[in-house]
């Protein structure tokens, strides 16, 4: 499909997204709220992926990119490290290494558990 | 002269000419370090420190390049979708994980503040560290937290887990995708996806999943333990 009707696409869904953002009495943000949004639509085969490939190729292969204006304001933000820049450093490695450690070791255990249970 | 630097297409062109370097850099390099956002982020901010311009001229594009970040997100469902098959198989272990993980890292976080005597507001700051910042802030700003921190943090947590991802599969040993992905995406939310994405389609949907349901439990444990 031209490349103009995949930005449509994608773009509606995303104002959906935040419609729903504003709707919901909790904080939920718009770009989650579109992500299910999209994924609902795709198995209802209402979008075909065929429909939106090029785009979001595009937006998947360029994610890192994305990212840099967001990083780039921690700029902004200098007296709050200068205050406490240790110990948010400490706990923002510790406690990357040890959620992933435990997603990764607490899934292997349950896959593991189901298999053993199908076996017998 | 000065004015043009508010320009949308100098926040575009210096980001874009940043990342180059940076992708350039790793590829030489290969050093795990070497992370071209993370270099990106740094020449930036150096660029923009040593010239003394605002980052407010900068967001002029900055805001723009920002503003693909939702769609990119969103896009995240066309690769679960893609994995289909994978996510009935595995739907048990998913929410296991993702419940095992954003509980360690919000108990992490807990003990560790405590360990640095840090007050209430600055661990209520950051507390939701691991998910995506608009879930963060809105966690934080609801229990007395400082919105600015969390902000730092969430990102600082998302560049470290973005750069760590290879060493910790290799270190802790997990081969197979799907556990790789669902850990990547717990422990370091969009911007670790952007590296599972690298790894495989695999590891990019899992840890495109993990943003979601790390990022819902999240919201449910603040709920109730906060």
């Amino acid at each position: 499909m031209n490349i103009i009707y995949q930005i449509a696409i994608i773009f509606s869904i995303c104002w959906v997204g935040q419609i729903i953002e504003s709707l919901l009495p909790f904080p939920f943000p718009a770009s989650v709220a579109a992500m299910v949004l999209l994924f609902t639509l795709l198995c209802l085969r209402a979008v075909r992926v065929d429909h939106i490939r090029e785009k979001s190729d595009f937006l998947l292969g360029n994610m890192a990119f994305f990212f840099i204006p967001a990083g780039v304001s921690i700029i902004n933000y200098f007296d709050v490290l200068r205050s406490a820049l240790l110990p948010l450093l400490v706990i923002c490695l510790v406690t990357t290494v040890l959620t992933f450690a435990a997603t990764a070791y607490s899934v292997r255990l349950t896959r593991y558990l189901m298999d053993r249970r199908k076996k017998q | 002269m000065s004015e043009l630097f508010a320009s949308p297409f100098f926040g575009i062109a210096l980001s874009v000419a940043a990342f180059w370097v940076g992708v350039r850099i790793q590829k030489r390099t290969g050093l795990v370090l070497c992370n071209p956002l993370l270099i990106a982020i740094v020449l930036v901010s150096a660029v923009l420190l040593l010239l003394r311009i605002p980052y407010e001229d900068y967001n002029a594009g900055g805001a723009v390049i920002n503003m693909f970040l939702a769609p990119a997100t969103a896009c995240l469902a066309v690769s679960i979708y893609t994995k289909l098959p994978l996510l009935r198989e595995n739907w048990l272990p998913i929410l296991v994980g993702c419940a095992v993980g954003s509980l360690t890292s919000m108990g992490s976080v807990w003990g560790l503040c405590r360990l640095f005597r840090l007050d209430e507001a600055m661990t209520a700051s950051l507390m939701p560290k691991s998910v995506t910042t608009p879930i963060a802030i809105g966690i934080a700003g609801s229990h007395g937290g400082i919105q600015a921190v969390t902000v730092v943090a969430v990102i600082l947590t998302g560049i470290l887990g973005s750069i760590l991802a290879p060493v910790l599969i290799k270190l802790f040993r997990v081969e197979d995708p799907v556990e790789a992905g669902l850990a990547i995406g717990a422990c370091s939310h969009a911007v670790g996806t952007s590296k599972a994405l690298e790894l495989g389609e695999t590891e990019g949907a899992m840890s495109g999943l993990a943003i979601g349901v790390c990022g819902i439990l999240t919201v449910l444990l603040s709920l109730a333990l906060m």
